[in-house]
């Protein structure tokens, strides 16, 4: 099983279909020559050539109407909205047009298009360039959304987006780009809708997105040290959300913690803790525990950016507050 | 002059209600007609109405039992005051906690539970304490919480129903060693007890085991990575049977007899801290290899005391087997709610007459007892007749 990071593992997914697949494209803002200003694309124009690795205009709205017109047509296009923050700009096209089309032409035209992007704080970019906007998105009947937090889970998921035909958010978090993990030798396609059960434990269901993926597997192992053993869930698809995995782990630990780097308030684990209360209510222990950034929007200074998000030791009290130890 | 709220008598023969909660609190304005308390009697939980109009000025009771006739709370205008004259009811709560309100009032009370995980009478408990403390009949009133603020966690519950009675403390007796009642040991007194008040009968027959103990073996040489024992070919067999007797699966219920669609069968296991009854769920469904597999991770667990309350939730039909021991017969004693429950002795060769001759065969005696408020004799018997016949001649199962 070769080694390679989450970069690359996103760089693979998008080659490896643009190879086997000619309907498969990419555009966005500087992907080209510049490779994407995470150097996600390095490299892909001299393979691909510039009609399919497309460099477009500074406006979101123009450059994700383009890839809806292009899906409307039969192409799979990969648009990558450079960051997750500039969705806002393109959040007619995607919100009004490509969720609605499927449903308002009676299923006659689909929209086969993913919009990449990513953001997160880490790297102190300030409060127009970190944010972790998942949720506007989940709430949008018509479109699918991903969060994938390893490299393997990003190549997988990436592919089955490419090849659902339903419009698909996909997020990625800037932190994530570098760290590297294990990836089957070919490319196995991940469906979407299920989550992945990272670590398994007895006392506490952690549900993790992204970055908190990663800093939730930290607390668990310090809890464990503690005597608290940890069960660590990544949904990996907010949208659709796998219920069952979920549920199913809190009616076997009794006590749930959600995390995410999004603003808690109102945030995507809002829902998480709607349904597993719904769905798991004489299982629950303690009340369930939500993790995320503060509310406000995010400060540059790196002191207060790191104060604002959560991390490993926001989630290990969270863990200790359900089963009453601290 | 205020006005006293006495507990009503809602029905003939009512002696005393118990008050659940008060739906107003101390100064608030009430109007006649208006939900006042959540009284519980022996029938039914209801709101009971204000018979007058004006403040509640006074709560005497907040919660717990309460005889007819007593003053609970006073209403009047705004600003008057009640005299308290210490209204201790004289029915002391049985199970419920004292009111914080009148708890200054009565002398420190010895090992009477702290009501603190209660405020305004709804006791703090969580979902899961909850559904624990119900399906186990034990009032959350008896129990100290230990989670935030109080709050009453499943690991109270437990702890609770371990917990030895206040009475048992160490008491110097020359030769009599009293041991604090287990939480299994209670539960067991608990729910034999109430199957003693079941009218149940009990239909006894011997099965030769020849064929039974050929399909033991010969499932032990298919699947020689699991321990099949004669329990596992009479777990299926007994769901098979469940299955073609649909009126044997079933458990009765005050206002309707409840028919279950799958063989949800339990095996009583001698645990070093008692019986417990686990259950093999869906066994018409699974193959003797994999009834054997659930049946061997619930024994051990069942040994280390780790069984969940879902291994031991939702049985339709129990077998007891104490072959092992040497047993040739015994009567096993219902396992509520389940309608019946087998009791299988030891299979031994005996002379058996058989077509003019004398044979040496294997057999085992079996005894199932019946709850006839939902199963009849002849009901029971049929069912039996089946069971024998299946392990008999196995093939009849398919």
């Amino acid at each position: 099983m070769p080694e390679i990071t989450y970069r690359e593992a996103v760089r693979d997914a998008l080659a490896t279909a643009m190879r086997a697949d000619d309907d498969v494209f990419i555009m966005g803002e500087d992907i080209a020559e510049m490779g994407g200003s995470m150097g996600v694309t390095q490299g892909m124009l001299a393979e691909f050539g510039p009609d399919r690795v497309r460099n477009t205009p500074i406006s979101e709205m123009a450059l994700a109407g383009t890839a809806i017109g292009a899906a409307m047509q039969g192409m799979r296009p990969v648009a990558e909205i450079m960051y997750e923050d500039f969705l806002t700009l393109a959040a007619e096209q995607i919100v009004n047009q490509a969720a609605k089309v499927r449903y308002m032409s009676g299923g006659q035209i689909s929209v086969p298009v993913v919009f990449r992007t990513q953001g997160g704080a880490g790297w102190s970019p300030g409060a127009q360039h970190a944010q972790q906007l998942e949720a506007w998105f989940v709430h949008i009947p018509g479109l699918k959304v991903v969060f994938a937090s390893t490299p393997e889970d990003v190549r997988g998921l990436l592919w089955s987006a490419i090849y659902d035909d339903n419009p698909v958010v996909f997020f990625e978090h800037r932190t994530l780009y570098p760290i590297k993990g294990n990836v089957p030798e070919k490319i196995e396609p991940i469906p979407i809708g299920k989550a992945r059960t990272h670590r398994e434990g007895e006392d506490v269901t952690v549900i993790a997105t992204g970055r908190l993926v990663h800093e939730s597997l930290k607390a668990a192992e310090e809890a464990e040290s503690q005597g608290v053993s940890v069960e660590v869930i990544d949904p990996r698809t907010l949208q659709p959300l796998d219920d069952e995995a979920l549920v199913s782990s809190v009616k076997k630990t009794n006590r749930a913690v959600v995390a995410h780097e999004a603003v808690t308030r109102m945030g995507f684990g809002a829902e998480v803790a709607a349904v597993l209360q719904y769905q798991a209510f004489d299982w629950l222990d303690a009340p369930i525990e939500r993790v995320g950034a503060k509310f406000t929007p995010l400060p540059f200074a790196p002191v207060m950016e790191q104060f604002v998000v959560p991390h490993a030791e926001d989630v290990l009290q969270a863990i200790l507050r359900t089963v009453g130890k601290n | 002059m205020p006005t006293e709220v006495k507990l009503p008598r809602l029905g003939q023969g009512m002696e005393s209600g118990t008050i659940v909660k008060w739906l107003k609190s101390e100064g608030e304005a009430v109007q006649k007609g208006e939900a006042l308390y959540e009284l519980d009697t022996d029938k039914v939980t209801q709101e009971v109405e204000a018979e007058a109009t004006g403040v509640l000025l006074k709560i005497a009771v907040a919660e717990g039992e309460v005889p007819v006739g007593e003053t609970i709370a006073f209403i009047g205008k705004e600003g008057e005051t009640v005299e308290v004259t210490a209204p201790a009811p004289k029915a002391k709560p049985k199970t419920a906690a004292e009111p914080e309100k009148t708890k200054d009032e009565s002398k420190p009370e010895p090992e009477q539970p702290p009501a603190s995980s209660s405020t305004n009478g709804r006791i703090k408990a969580s979902p899961l304490a909850r559904r624990i403390a119900r399906e186990r009949g034990i009032a959350l009133e008896t129990l100290r919480g230990t989670g935030p603020d109080g709050r009453i966690v499943a690991e109270d519950v437990e702890r609770g129903e371990s917990k030895p009675a206040a009475a048992a403390a160490p008491v110097p007796s020359g030769q009599v060693e009293s041991r604090p009642l287990s939480n299994v040991r209670k539960t067991i007194a608990r729910r034999l007890t109430q199957a003693w008040t079941v009218p149940a009968f009990q239909l006894t027959v011997d099965v030769d085991m020849t064929r039974a103990n050929e399909l033991v073996q010969k499932q032990r040489e298919l699947n020689p990575n699991v321990r099949i024992t004669v329990t596992d070919v009479l777990t299926k067999v007994c769901a098979m049977a469940l299955m073609r007797h649909p009126d044997m699966n079933v458990q009765y219920s005050e206002d309707a007899l409840l028919v279950y669609p799958s063989a949800d069968v339990g095996i009583a296991v001698a645990a070093p801290q008692g019986l417990v009854v686990p259950v093999v769920k869906n066994a018409e469904r699974l193959t003797i290899a994999q009834i054997a597999q659930v049946r061997a991770d619930l024994v051990s667990r069942a040994r280390d005391n780790k069984l969940r309350s879902d291994d031991l939730e939702g049985g339709t039909f129990t077998i007891s087997n104490l072959g092992m021991y040497e047993v040739d017969q015994f009567i096993a004693v219902l396992n509520p709610p389940q309608a019946s429950i087998l009791a299988v002795g030891q299979t031994r060769d005996l002379v058996v007459p058989l077509g003019g001759d004398l044979k040496v065969l294997p057999v085992m005696t079996m005894t199932i007892t019946c709850d006839h408020r939902a199963v009849d004799g002849a009901t029971g018997a049929d069912f039996l007749k089946t069971i024998k016949a299946f392990l008999q001649d196995p093939g009849l199962a398919l």
